[in-house]
């Protein structure tokens, strides 16, 4: 695997030399269903995402929403707990550092260097993953550093120190010894959070530039959503798990900004300008926002996946919902965040706490129609059940959502009333993980009169008449 | 104000000697190197003239042949004063480049060789030989006290090292405070060793002169066994160039540049540590000169550890063979300790280079 026999610096880096091969059907970086936490905490849920050799992707999220984590985990320093990392169709740490380090070059938010090596070292340390124990560098290695150099257009800095440059001056330095690597993958995370206005458009040009003259890849965390809109063809929003990933105009769309980021925006296009902007909104779009929130009558409980179908068939037929609580990583809360007009967040893997109870009764009272999906029931969402169980008997109308199959067959013989059928049909006996006691709650409520529907049209049609 | 103004000027020089050539600079330590050596040896209670000494050494080599001088000069010149002074260049360098690694890994720039248990392990080593009752083992060559240091520098580190590695991690900080508690409870058993033994009052001030450094080599024997110590520790060391220079960068910059950071962060304490063992088990407690010599050489040189390397075990041995001499020579005949002369002459010097160049020292 030497690649130092290049003629021409990057046309032979990485990406392209590896799309001549055979693997080139495998996309550059493949995630699959990667989980990570620290120390027991989880902080990224089942993540799946696939980046090909010529993209330029930007990780979007507030912070502590796990988009360091992720570079860390692509970069090979962190290991996923779960699920599998595929670098150009091979295992990310089959490849060895060494070999990773050829392939993926790190540039960080600032680097602090404690002694007083000038630029050109700097660079020249680039070359460190393709140089051995005693050997020096090579002609070769120098042609490298002065293109690098050239490309992040700091040669005239070359003799000066690292540490007396100026902010923007130092990252374009780190680039440079990040393209020293001649890395078929260039992450980058949050480039331009300590700099002015000025060094963040340079910066953000120079990597753009990158990506369209030399072909290097790019994933970059980034805070500021505009410069994200305007250089990014594809973003990823974030919280704990992948949110969307979709081009600017998909991904920042207001309602899922005001989830993720819990605050009101606008997204326009300004006047003379060519790109997308996120703006503080005026304060009579803060009023019709309040106003859009109050209006969901119909508030959905689900978890594990269960409420994927309906809350999908909910979102087309522009039926506003709530939904919650759920736990942060499950599936149905990332797809609630998007689709739902409030979602009433838990702790990932916490049982249900006594404050997001108090939101979802506070939900449940606004609304005039709660729709349960086939959830299994356990210790930790049991309360939400007792929460819907008094609801029903206040007179909120409860539509049991129970798709053919996951009603139990073996339970045919238990009892032929009505509304033993009726239970039956739910399905709840084989999701119920709490002794009997979700059973009862399930009782109380088809007692309250709740509906049992198998079929996402019958439950959307309820739900028209509800809305 | 006023004080910034002659700051550019500092910066300009600077520039212009990190321009300067390093193989002539490392050519020009060399030389100083082989001036003082002989300096050493020309000095001391009887004075001997360089050209003489040169004509000695020149005679050991067999293929020259000056007139022999008078009968005991050669024998002080071969027997006396170079097991000293060789010593001396031994300890030197061993210390400069064991403060080069530990500063290079820790990216620390307060950071001594002596950093993470070496010393307390020596010293409570050299207790334990002065209170017992023999001299040497079996009647073997080697003294005591030089064993025992050696042992009790290494056995500490790796124990400092085993009590901070925190699952598949060594961090830098649990480290660092590994090496304050375990050398502070090495301390206390070294001072109750000294309490409690009936032998104490006869070792007392021999120990106390050892812990204050003090190049005692008056053979050829320990000079040879510990010079190959630290040469494979020195020839080691310049294989782990490039590794430093990526650590400067931080550990995970480190990992990025493709280094197994915590491979290479155990072979950097093992060199360095058997540099320093080796270094004190004939030399003592000598301080400074693991401090000062690697700054000195990186304001020279810049701080490529290819070049800081060699230039800092140059360095090293002229600054401890001046030492030495002066030590010998000051109140002659008797000999002061040279962590004294270190001390003296590196504090001031490394406050002047703080004073100088306080952008340096960014952590």
């Amino acid at each position: 695997m030497k690649k130092r026999n290049s003629e021409t610096l990057f046309n032979l880096s990485g990406a392209r030399k590896e799309s001549e091969s055979p693997q080139s059907t495998a996309p550059l970086l493949e995630i699959d269903g990667v989980s990570f936490g620290y120390d027991g905490h989880p902080l990224l849920y089942d993540i799946h995402m696939r980046v090909n050799a010529g993209e330029m992707v930007g990780l979007l999220g507030p912070n502590g929403s796990g988009k360091t984590t992720l570079l860390r985990l692509i970069s090979g320093v962190l290991h996923p707990q779960q699920g599998r990392m595929l670098l150009q169709g091979r295992d990310l740490q089959a490849w060895g550092r060494r070999g990773i380090a050829r392939r993926i070059a790190v540039v960080p938010q600032e680097l602090h260097v404690p002694f007083a090596f000038t630029v050109e070292e700097m660079v020249n340390l680039g070359r460190t993953p393709f140089i051995g124990l005693l050997g020096s560098r090579s002609k070769q290695d120098a042609n490298i550093v002065q293109e690098a150099m050239q490309s992040t257009e700091i040669t005239p800095l070359a003799r000066r120190i690292f540490n007396e440059l100026s902010g923007g001056e130092r990252q374009r330095v780190v680039i440079a010894m990040a393209l020293a690597q001649q890395p078929s993958l260039l992450l980058l995370d949050e480039p331009t959070s300590h700099l002015d206005i000025k060094y963040q458009i340079e910066i953000l040009e120079l990597v753009q530039q990158l990506n369209h003259r030399l072909g290097v890849t790019v994933i970059a965390a980034m805070h500021d959503l505009n410069l994200a809109a305007r250089y990014f063809p594809r973003l990823l929003l974030f919280q704990r798990g992948i949110i969307a990933d979709d081009s600017p105009a998909e991904v920042l769309d207001p309602q899922l900004l005001r989830r993720v980021y819990g605050v009101n925006v606008q997204v326009g296009i300004l006047r003379g300008a060519t790109h997308l902007s996120v703006l503080p909104p005026g304060e009579e779009e803060q009023e019709i926002e309040r106003e859009k929130r109050s209006r969901p009558r119909v508030h959905l409980m689900a978890g594990g996946g269960s409420g994927e179908l309906l809350m999908r068939a909910l979102a087309d037929a522009h039926i506003p919902f709530t939904a919650g609580a759920l736990n942060i990583g499950d599936s149905d809360h990332a797809l609630a965040t998007r689709l739902a007009g409030e979602v009433i967040t838990e702790q990932p893997y916490a049982p249900i706490s006594t404050a997001a109870l108090e939101q979802v009764r506070a939900s449940l009272t606004r609304a005039s129609l709660l729709v349960l999906c086939p959830m299994p029931v356990g210790p930790g969402n049991l309360a939400l059940l007792q929460e819907a169980a008094s609801a029903a008997k206040r007179g909120v109308a409860v539509l049991m959502f129970a798709p053919a199959g996951t009603a139990s067959q073996a339970a045919t013989e238990e009892s032929q009333t009505a509304e033993g059928t009726l239970l039956q049909r739910t399905g709840i006996a084989m999701r119920d993980y709490t002794k009997g006691e979700g059973l009862k709650l399930v009782q109380e409520m088809l007692q309250a009169g709740a509906r049992v529907v198998d079929s996402v049209g019958e439950a959307i049609q309820i739900a028209k008449q509800y809305s | 104000m006023k004080i910034a103004a002659p700051k550019p000027q500092l910066k300009q020089l600077q520039g212009s000697v990190r321009a300067f050539p390093a193989p002539l600079l490392l050519l020009l330590l060399g030389v100083v190197l082989l001036f003082v050596i002989l300096l050493g040896i020309s000095f001391g209670s009887t004075s001997i003239p360089i050209g003489t000494i040169v004509e000695v050494l020149l005679n050991g080599t067999r293929l020259f042949h000056f007139a022999q001088p008078w009968y005991p000069t050669g024998v002080i010149v071969w027997q006396v004063r170079m097991p000293g002074v060789c010593g001396a260049v031994l300890v030197g360098a061993a210390l400069g480049v064991a403060g080069v690694l530990f500063q290079g890994m820790l990216r620390n720039p307060l950071a001594d060789p002596f950093l993470i248990g070496t010393s307390s392990g020596a010293a409570l080593g050299a207790s334990i030989a002065f209170v017992l009752p023999l001299d040497t083992i079996f009647g073997s060559f080697f003294p005591l006290t030089p064993l025992f240091a050696f042992v009790g520098a290494m056995l500490t580190v790796l124990l400092v090292y085993a009590i901070a590695r925190v699952g598949s991690y060594t961090p830098v900080v649990t480290l660092l405070l590994a090496g304050v508690v375990i050398n502070a409870v090495l301390v206390a058993f070294q001072t109750l060793i000294l309490e409690l033994s009936p032998h104490a009052a006869f070792g007392i001030q021999a120990l106390f002169n050892w812990l204050s450094g003090g190049i005692a080599v008056y053979s050829w024997s320990p000079v040879l066994i510990v010079g190959v110590i630290i040469v494979t520790g020195l020839l080691c060391s310049l294989l782990l160039a490039n590794a430093l220079d990526a650590f400067g960068l931080g550990e995970e910059s480190a990992a990025n540049l493709g280094l197994h950071v915590e491979r290479y962060k155990f072979i950097i304490i093992i060199v360095g540590s058997l540099l320093t063992a080796a270094a004190v088990s004939i030399s003592g407690l000598i301080g400074f000169v693991g401090l000062v010599t690697p700054h000195a050489m990186r304001m020279l040189l810049g701080p490529r550890h290819r070049l800081l390397l060699p230039a800092s075990a140059l360095g090293g041995a002229i600054f401890l063979t001046l030492a030495d001499l002066l030590a010998r020579v000051i109140v002659a005949p008797a000999v002061l300790p040279v962590g004294i002369f270190t001390a003296l002459v590196g504090a001031p010097f490394f406050l002047l280079l703080l004073r100088n160049n306080k952008r340096e020292y960014r952590w």
